[in-house]
């Protein structure tokens, strides 16, 4: 068990720190993602399924995806193409 | 304010307050040791005399169920804020029509992916409703269970399209599940009052330990949560879809829309 515990300690530090180090938003938003998922499985280990449940729902799916929702709005058209002629999905 | 004076607030403070952290942090009991009294407390209470087998549901909806209306309240007034928010150029004249973003490539999506989201779907919103309906017994809840029903519906989005997901959600129908979510709460609290119980006061028949019926008014309240939650995250999401959109028609030249 205390394995499995600094075994999830160490994974949440490294996940963290990589949504704080990696630079381009939408692997950011993953990256959230990733550090959510880790957190629910530390909130199981810890027998703690209920706050592990919401984790999973709001952080690994509902923000995750707000943030992409939010991304895809900011980024219609790359730098210098014409707002109308920009096919960026 | 400087770079400077701002280092010297900074120092400041952490002379004043590093030291009550580090008190503080001392104090805590070490990591995975046990704090039973409160949850003893509720594990001898909460079966006995709620009939109820998850204690984290007993606990948030009838020992501390006053907190919980706040949460709901909390939670009905941020979804407020954003759609207000979201809103401001757009008005009240929402479109239940899937509006496009022109200039906007729409990829095709494959057809495995549109296969894996009709059979996920259903599935999701089954085990959502799973969870809402078990909250009494199993882990999870209103909350839990309505974040999964939300999603479920996101799933459509994702196979079928915007419109498609826009064709099969309503705004108003949303707009009535997190408002009327949370009615049905303070409803379940004022409820006990009319025949002279006090607020939230469990009058029910609280049903069998372990079975899906036990816990009494706890189980409406659950729904209310359950609806509240569904609706305010799918309204969430709708609103800032549309936001990332043209709205329906240009805006009167005139100036007549704010």
């Amino acid at each position: 068990m205390t394995v499995l515990l600094n075994l999830l300690f160490l994974m949440i530090a490294a996940t963290g720190a990589s949504v704080v180090l990696i630079r381009e938003p939408r692997r950011q938003v993953f990256a959230i993602a990733l550090n959510g998922l880790v957190l629910t499985l530390l909130f199981t280990a810890l027998q703690a399924p209920d706050v592990a449940l919401s984790e999973l729902a709001v952080g690994t799916a509902a923000v995750p995806l707000l943030f992409m929702i939010v991304l895809s709005a900011v980024r219609t058209a790359e730098p210098g193409q014409d707002t109308q002629s920009g096919e960026d999905a | 304010m400087s770079p400077r004076l701002r280092l010297c607030v900074l120092a400041l403070a952490a002379l004043v307050l590093l030291p009550c952290a580090a008190s503080a942090i001392g104090a805590l009991p070490e990591f995975g040791g046990r704090i039973a009294a409160y949850g003893a407390a509720i594990n001898a209470i909460a079966p006995a005399e709620r009939h109820v087998a998850n204690m984290v549901s007993a606990i948030n909806f009838d020992i501390r169920g006053l907190d919980t209306i706040g949460e709901e309240f909390m939670l009905l007034a941020a979804v407020t804020g954003t759609v207000v928010l979201l809103r401001g150029s757009r008005g009240e004249g929402t479109t239940d029509r899937a509006v496009r973003l022109p200039g906007r490539a729409a990829p095709r999506r494959s057809d495995l992916v549109v296969l894996a989201c009709r059979v996920a779907g259903p599935l999701t919103a089954l085990f959502g409703l799973y969870v809402v309906l078990h909250a009494t017994v199993t882990p999870g809840g209103g909350f839990q269970g309505g974040v999964i029903l939300s999603s479920a519906t996101l799933l459509i989005y994702l196979g079928d399209g915007y419109a498609a997901w826009r064709d099969s959600i309503r705004s108003h129908w949303l707009d009535g599940m997190e408002g009327g979510g949370a009615l049905l709460f303070v409803l379940c609290g004022l409820a006990p009052m009319l025949v002279g119980g006090a607020f939230l006061e469990n009058l029910l028949p609280l049903g069998r330990f372990r079975d899906l019926f036990s816990g009494g008014l706890m189980l409406i309240e659950n729904l209310g949560v359950a609806a509240a939650v569904t609706g305010g995250f799918t309204q969430l999401v709708l609103e800032f879809m549309e936001e990332t959109r043209e709205p329906d028609q240009p805006d009167d030249p005139d100036g007549a829309t704010p």
